[in-house]
């Protein structure tokens, strides 16, 4: 459902994609690997148009991303039907934990509000945050704040929610928290692309696992082959430094 | 009378150098006045005793013999007179504007004034008087002032740019030490303590004889010198009502109506009889003072000092000065909110707007914070009307406050708005937001709040800047005060209620800022 073909971006000198191309199949997880640099974050910024690119095109569905595309309607069509949740959750610091999952829905899908907040309610329950609904996301903890992002992602249906370094800015217990959100995800078929540091993390959730150097996808496959059986003198760098961390 | 100050003098330049015509009077002024059944004509009350001044047993009315002459001459053409409070170094540009129909309070006949107006015959020739301490006694007469040998050259205090310091400059030269004074009794009290080294002051002989039992410590110092006449001025164009207005003052003057006015306020002098200039075409004006004019000379001089809380209850001052505080209120709670508007909406166009938008932007910035806020409200005032746009001066006030403070709040907002992380706007728009839409519910939310400190402080501010508007004729909190303290001559106690009352304006402000700081550091504890 996701097609990446052949996309190149530049800043200025420095050429921080060089013809990435990969496909993400509805219902998929696929998760991106790499050092630091390699252009994971950048990519997945450019799928969700926060980013722009200078060659190639992205596919989502029936519409398409030109590096040519300004239209903003046309890339609000896109955003709606991909989410994402960030290394710093960006939750919206003047609303409840319920209100940052109802605004959009309300104000850009123009639910109504009892509508909004019924959804909203079940979706904090299902990422465990029943109890904090009215609380602002500056008295929560890390681990929360990030679960009521992804609530907030949810809430829109999108086909797909992009994950950018979703546990980089939390400790061991409270990445817990949000890799088993993740897998309940991924469990019911949500598709999902996943940048992340993490090798457990990785392997707990990922289909595909795309290997990110350079600019470049280095090594694709399912995680049993990236992690037993690299291909690529690159794979084997990275997680033999990611090993020793 | 006063003149008007440097800066105030600049922006005349300046005005001038704009290219305001004079606003043609569209219909005949005569004619108008006699069919609105009233004459307006201008003054300042602040000018004080004995011209135009607060009445003491009713402040919300003026008095003074400019207001009776006013009465004697709308009498005669057979409508009524009514005052209209304007700054008195601004009264030629309302005269222009066309809010009043003549200026009638002490402006003298110069060259100058009479090529821009229609000027009346003298309706008074005043002429200048020295003063000196009574125990005083180093100079016998009037020259002796610039004789070398005095130790030291005197220091003579004067109305800034009257014609009092034009004589001195011309009579005296290098040999006296000129002192600048705002105003007149502020220059007599100077002389009366010896502030500074004064040692005397020249002042306009209907001022000195008004407010002399008020010094009782001054005398004066030889004859009075260098006639001059007060005028009446008219629009350029209105030389039928100048020649109706000539008529009536010669009536006045002819039935002893206006002499016994003149009498009663202690300024019937025998300069007044001398003077020749005072005639007609047919040259059958007698100006000697009737002889059935009472003669009750400086009935009307200045009354003896009430105590204040006389004076606040009483005299209904206290009611004055608490209804002119809400006209600061007004004009503050008006246009500080339409100042944060439009500062918000340039700030959000200087940031997300369309790119040929913000050059544009940025340059109302620095124009509006680069000029004084004394210039815009003239502008708004005196120089729109030529171009058609004729705005009331309260209306005009408001505009000129929020004008001026959108540039401020413009940056101020600008910061607020640059302060919200980046991630904000990107998770609003991951979210399908329209960028306005996400500007509107998420970015201006948060930056309304970060900036509520530096906004109020503003506000504020915004308080005491409403004093400059008495320029273009709004009488709030200071100008009342300004005026009321002249004419009781209560300038500390009526100052400290006036202070009192900017404190109640200013105090509740204060502490909600401080109210709103705290808990905005308390939520940033969390994060």
């Amino acid at each position: 459902m996701i097609e990446i073909t052949n996309l190149c971006k530049r800043f200025g000198q420095t050429h921080v994609l060089r013809g990435v191309s990969m496909a993400v199949k509805k219902g998929e997880v696929s998760v991106l690997l790499g050092p630091s640099g390699g252009g994971k974050s950048t990519l997945l910024r450019t799928i969700n148009a926060l980013e722009t690119f200078d060659e190639g095109r992205i596919r989502i569905d029936n519409l398409e991303l030109t590096p040519s595309e300004h239209q903003e309607a046309h890339i609000r069509q896109i955003r709606r039907r991909v989410g994402m949740v960030f290394q710093q959750f960006n939750l919206f610091p003047h609303l409840t934990a319920l209100q940052n999952v109802t605004e959009a829905p309300r104000h850009v899908l123009g639910l109504s509000r009892d509508e909004a907040e019924k959804q909203a309610k079940e979706l904090l329950c299902r990422v465990g945050l029943a109890d904090k609904l009215h609380a602002r996301p500056t008295t929560l903890s890390g681990g929360q704040q990030q679960r009521v992002a992804i609530a907030r992602a949810l809430a829109m249906k999108p086909e797909a929610i992009l994950f950018d370094e979703p546990t980089s800015a939390l400790d061991p217990r409270m990445t817990a928290e949000v890799v088993s959100v993740v897998a309940d995800l991924a469990k019911s078929g949500q598709t999902m692309i996943i940048v992340t540091h993490s090798l457990g993390f990785a392997r707990s959730v990922a289909d595909t696992i795309h290997v990110m150097h350079a600019g470049a996808v280095a090594e694709s496959g399912p995680p049993a082959q990236i992690f037993e059986d690299p291909q690529q003198e690159v794979t084997r760098t990275f997680l033999d430094q990611a090993r020793n961390d | 009378m006063k003149n008007a100050g440097g800066l105030l003098a600049a922006i005349c330049l300046l005005a001038a150098a704009l290219g305001v015509a004079s606003v043609p009077a569209a219909a005949d002024t005569l004619d108008e006045i006699k069919k609105r059944g009233e004459l307006v004509f201008g003054g300042d009350a602040e000018g004080g005793g004995p011209f135009v001044f607060p009445r003491q047993d009713d402040p919300t009315q003026v008095q003074g013999f400019e207001i009776e002459l006013a009465n004697l001459l709308a009498a005669r053409l057979g409508v009524k007179a009514r005052f209209s409070q304007g700054q008195w170094g601004k009264l030629p540009d309302l005269l222009q504007r066309g809010d009043i129909d003549v200026v009638l309070n002490g402006y003298e006949w110069t060259p100058a004034l009479g090529q821009r107006f229609a000027a009346s015959l003298p309706y008074y020739v005043y002429e200048l008087q020295m003063l000196v301490r009574k125990n005083d006694d180093r100079a016998k007469q009037l020259s002796d002032l610039g004789m070398p040998g005095l130790d030291g050259k005197m220091r003579i205090a004067v109305l800034g740019g009257s014609a009092a310091e034009r004589y001195l400059q011309k009579a005296f030269g290098n040999n006296v030490e000129i002192v600048s004074y705002e105003g007149t009794t502020d220059a007599m009290q100077g002389v009366e303590q010896a502030l500074d080294g004064v040692d005397a002051t020249l002042q306009d002989l209907p001022i000195v004889t008004y407010y002399e039992k008020r010094f009782p410590k001054l005398r004066r110092l030889g004859e009075p010198v260098e006639p001059g006449f007060y005028v009446i001025l008219a629009r350029q164009d209105d030389q039928r009502l100048i020649q109706a207005l000539n008529q009536a003052i010669l009536g006045c003057y002819q039935d002893g109506s206006f002499p016994r006015v003149l009498a009663r306020y202690g300024m019937w002098n025998d300069t007044q009889r001398r003077r020749g200039l005072v005639t007609d075409e047919r040259g059958n004006f007698r100006p000697d003072l009737p002889a059935t004019a009472p003669a009750q000379a400086g009935d009307a001089a200045a009354p003896p000092r009430r105590g204040l809380w006389q004076m606040l209850w009483q005299d209904g001052l206290g009611w004055i000065l608490v209804q002119a505080a809400g006209v600061t209120v007004l004009l503050a709670s008006l246009a500080m909110p339409l100042a944060i508007f439009v500062g918000l909406a340039i700030a959000v166009g200087r940031l997300y707007g369309p790119r040929f938008l913000r050059p544009p932007l940025g340059w109302y910035v620095e124009v509006i914070r680069g000029t004084p806020l004394v210039l815009q409200l003239y502008v708004i005032f005196f120089i729109l009307p030529s171009w058609g746009l004729a705005i009331p001066a309260f209306w005009a006030a408001v505009f000129g406050l929020a004008l001026n403070y959108s540039a401020y709040e413009a940056e101020i907002y600008r910061a607020g708005l640059q302060a919200i992380p980046r991630g904000q706007m990107e998770a609003a728009l991951s979210l399908g937001m329209s960028r306005w839409l996400a500007l509107r519910r998420i970015i201006i939310p948060q930056a309304m709040r970060v900036v509520i400190p530096p906004v109020m402080n503003d506000f504020i501010a915004m308080f005491k800047d409403t004093a400059v508007c008495s320029l273009i004729t709004v009488v709030e909190l200071s100008k009342a005060y300004y005026i009321h303290a002249q004419s009781t001559g209560a300038v500390v106690q009526l100052g400290l209620v006036t202070a009192l009352l900017y404190l109640a304006m200013s105090y509740p402000l204060s502490i909600f800022v401080s109210r709103m700081e705290r808990r905005l550091a308390e939520g940033r504890r969390h994060d």
